[in-house]
């Protein structure tokens, strides 16, 4: 007999639940209390263990997929009982635009909280059988009146969710229902095309990343007056000192970045604003004593930006090293919450994938963005004459609202005499002297 | 042993702390000698291992879907194994929510406490478990029950000790300080023990209060307070001791802050990771009490501990019996949560009743 374990609510009220991970492929024999999977929730993350010991029949679901809870995640075919075809399961996850139209419509099945499933006895009660039946016997409860009233204005009942006794459907909500549709018709006819499911469209759901990044830059553009600087500098002088490092280093090699994390610190530390938020609710400026830089990271799945948190303490050294396990995080998605938080000010170097100058966008609230072009050898004039040089493109992004124009040229001069010059970084390492 | 002259030099306004064993469970003053027999400490690790196999086992539960929200006690086991070997059966024990090891010592079951956590009201009739209150999930309000036990005790000329338990986040309470109060001026015998496991849900204790310790609070009110290691069974015990001789020979209340660390989530809805540091975590991992104890115990060669695997299978096929029994309970009836308020039921509560019926028609058939 086949024991089928629906996805729990395992946080006070959740509705679905991610999938980050599987531990058990099918075919596995795994014990209670064996973790089968992990799971990403609004709560938490967390494994789910077996209720039952057995071997896995069926998997559903894969890496990505949202799942309902009272939805099946795995059957477990128990040991010494019978074999038993259970077809017809309650549909288990992602099947894309299944799932986001009943988010969309609030089917009344999501009101079940921990499926059937919140009890799952030892006896035979909640095996495969008898679950298949239940599955089907669900019907929503409505008035004769709004059933007739969705018959003819071609509504499946079923989708409506009901706001009389028990969730009983009405003909008020009816009448909300179509009022919805149509404007939901009309909206989609503005602005949406109506792909057709065939092989020339693909519909994926968008990953949790990329729901962040898309929150997150959007709030950035509407929240905040950018404005863009770009400049170029010589570097053949840091190109050299980063040479030397190297060759004295062994178990890590430095790149350019240390170098303008630690200027940057440095010129933040005397154009404070540059390193502050701007709190419009409370009409004030918090000032940040702390200079956390973030980093951001080209990654397979979306733009990540861990932070190392008090960069103005730290040597070259350690920050080269800091960036290469954040490095390794971000390639095996093992990046934290702690990771990413509390950055002051960002750095974007994406001159090491492609691109001269760029308008980044400010990771807000911060309120200033340093982009990292290509760094390429070009004629530049010294000393009346035309030499090779190394020169290094930055583009800079401040929020004009609290960075006004004078300032982040002066800080940019800074930074960018420090480079020119690596030497002034450790001529002005620890201090608040104005270049 | 401690007593009232170690008590004088733990001042809590000197932010001292009462520990014997340091995190390697190495006695801090090499004269020092444990106030347990070989064989308590011995016991006192087998249990401090059960309550945290079925700690463990719970959270599994719950994550299978079969219990409700649960609150781990992953890391504060010491207190609670200290308070089982001080509480004497006419004792009374007032709990807040995290102290299992304190009711498994006072006689609860697995099965009740599971009971309890899935939501049935028979999780709360304790059969063998004389003299402790249910679980108290409205913050510090149980405090004020354990003076008003206290008060009728002296009243009736019992002896007895009332052991009440609150986290840190309940110092912030109302009750909290309506509690001390009456306590220390009607002189009753009340142990209060608080949990300081350095957070109330999200909220760190810096953010809770600006008392450099929760034993001042004590203080003000004139009651003896200690801040103590809570991760240190010995410094438990010894100070749990103490604290039940002073208030059974009528001399009044204890309030003792017993520092520690709450390893797991706040509850089974919480996600620690988004408040809590990975150095924090580090640091706290290196008082474990389990690690502790045991450190003691295999630097004097007490008890073999390389059978703990063993152990630990034992205790989980118990602990999972238990489960299964409380499973197989038999659900209290619905009629019960409506029927015994009003003689007659007024017709808002028959509304709701039908809703509900309906509700779980709906549902399929659930009970």
């Amino acid at each position: 007999m086949r024991y089928i374990f629906k996805f729990p609510d395992i946080g006070e009220g959740l509705e679905e639940g991610k999938i980050t991970e599987w531990y058990v492929e099918k075919g596995q024999s795994i014990s209670a209390g064996d973790a089968l999977l992990n799971m990403e929730t609004d709560k938490v993350v967390t494994d789910i263990p077996s209720p039952k010991s057995g071997i896995i029949a069926q998997r559903y679901g894969a890496v990505g997929d949202t799942v309902k809870v009272g939805n099946a995640l795995v059957e477990i075919e128990i040991e010494g009982e019978s074999f038993e075809q259970a077809d017809e399961l309650p549909q288990a996850t992602g099947k894309g635009e299944e799932v986001i139209e009943e988010k969309g419509f609030g089917v009344v099945g999501t009101m079940e909280v921990a499926g059937d499933g919140a009890y799952l006895p030892s006896s035979n009660e909640g095996l495969a059988a008898v679950e298949h039946k239940q599955a089907h016997t669900r019907k929503v409860l409505a008035t004769p009146v709004a059933r007739a009233l969705a018959k003819e204005r071609g509504i499946d009942i079923n989708t409506v969710q009901g706001s009389g006794p028990a969730g009983r459907v009405t003909s008020k909500d009816i009448e909300k229902h179509t009022q919805i549709r149509s404007t939901e018709q009309a909206k989609s006819s503005e602005r949406k095309t109506a792909y057709p499911s065939d092989q020339l469209h693909e519909s994926v759901p968008i990953s949790q990343i990329r729901k962040t990044i898309a929150r997150n830059m959007l709030r950035s553009k509407q929240n905040t007056a950018h404005m863009s600087v770009m400049e170029e500098v010589e570097v053949s002088e840091l190109v050299d000192a980063r040479h030397k490092i190297n060759e004295r280093l062994k178990d890590v090699k430095i790149s350019y970045l240390p170098f303008i994390i630690k200027a940057i610190a440095i010129a933040l530390k005397n154009h404070p604003v540059l390193n502050a938020e701007l709190d419009m609710e409370a009409e004030r400026i918090i000032y940040k004593k702390y200079y956390n830089i973030g980093l951001a990271m080209d990654t397979d799945d979306g733009l990540v930006v861990p932070v190392i948190r008090n960069a103005d303490k730290k040597s070259l050294v350690q920050l080269a090293k800091e960036i290469s396990v954040f490095a390794e995080k971000a390639k095996t998605r093992k990046l934290t919450l702690d990771d990413m938080r509390d950055g002051t000010f960002t750095i974007t170097s994406y001159g090491s994938i492609g691109g001269y100058f760029a308008v980044p966008v400010i990771n807000y609230p911060q309120s200033a963005i340093f982009g990292i072009g290509r760094i390429a050898d070009k004629p530049v004039i010294k000393d009346a004459a035309v030499v090779p040089g190394k020169v290094m493109p930055i583009s800079m992004s401040v929020d004009h609202r609290i960075v006004d124009g004078g300032e982040v040229a002066r800080f940019l001069n800074e930074v960018l005499e420090m480079l020119k010059e690596p030497m002034l970084i450790l001529a002005y390492e620890g201090g608040q002297d104005e270049l | 042993m401690f007593n009232h002259e170690t008590l004088d030099k733990y001042s809590p306004l000197e932010n001292k702390i009462f520990q014997l064993i340091d995190d390697d469970g190495m006695p801090l003053d090499k004269k020092w000698k444990p106030a347990l027999s070989d064989k308590q400490i011995i016991q006192a690790y087998k249990d401090l291992l059960f309550e945290r196999t079925a700690d463990y086992m719970a959270v599994s539960y719950q994550r299978q879907g079969r219990m409700f929200t649960y609150p781990p006690n992953l890391g504060q086991e010491a207190i609670h194994i200290a308070t089982g070997m001080v509480i004497k059966e006419d004792d009374w024990l007032v709990p807040d929510f995290r102290e299992l090891g304190a009711w498994l010592a006072k006689g609860v079951s697995m099965r009740e406490i599971f009971l309890y956590f899935k939501g049935n009201e028979d999780g709360s009739r304790f059969v063998n478990a004389k003299r402790m209150l249910p679980v108290s999930v409205p913050i510090a309000s149980q405090l004020v029950h354990a003076v008003g036990i206290g008060y009728a005790m002296n009243y009736q000329k019992e002896k007895a000790v009332v052991f009440a338990f609150v986290g840190d986040g309940g110092t912030s309470e109302g009750d909290f300080h309506e509690a001390l109060n009456f306590a220390a001026v009607w002189n009753v015998p009340v142990v209060f023990i608080v949990q300081n496991n350095q957070f109330a849900i999200s909220v760190p204790i810096k953010t809770q209060t600006k008392s450099q310790n929760l034993a001042l609070k004590g203080v003000a009110y004139a009651i003896p307070s200690v801040l103590v290691d809570g991760n240190d069974v010995f410094a438990m015990h010894e100070v749990l001791a103490f604290a039940r001789d002073h208030a059974d020979s009528g001399k009044g209340p204890v309030l003792i802050e017993a520092r520690t660390y709450r390893i797991g989530a706040h509850t089974t809805s919480d996600d620690p990771t988004k408040y809590r540091t990975k150095e924090e975590e580090a640091a706290w991992a290196l008082k474990d009490p389990l690690k502790r104890l045991k450190g003691y115990i295999e630097a004097k060669k007490l008890f073999d501990t390389s059978g703990e695997e063993a152990l630990v299978a034992e205790y989980k096929k118990k602990i999972d019996k238990e489960f299964e029994a409380a499973e197989k309970h038999p659900e209290y009836p619905l009629d019960d949560v409506f029927k015994y308020m009003y003689q007659e039921m007024p017709s808002e509560l028959r509304r709701q009743k039908n809703a509900y019926e309906n509700y779980l028609q709906n549902k399929g058939g659930a009970k």
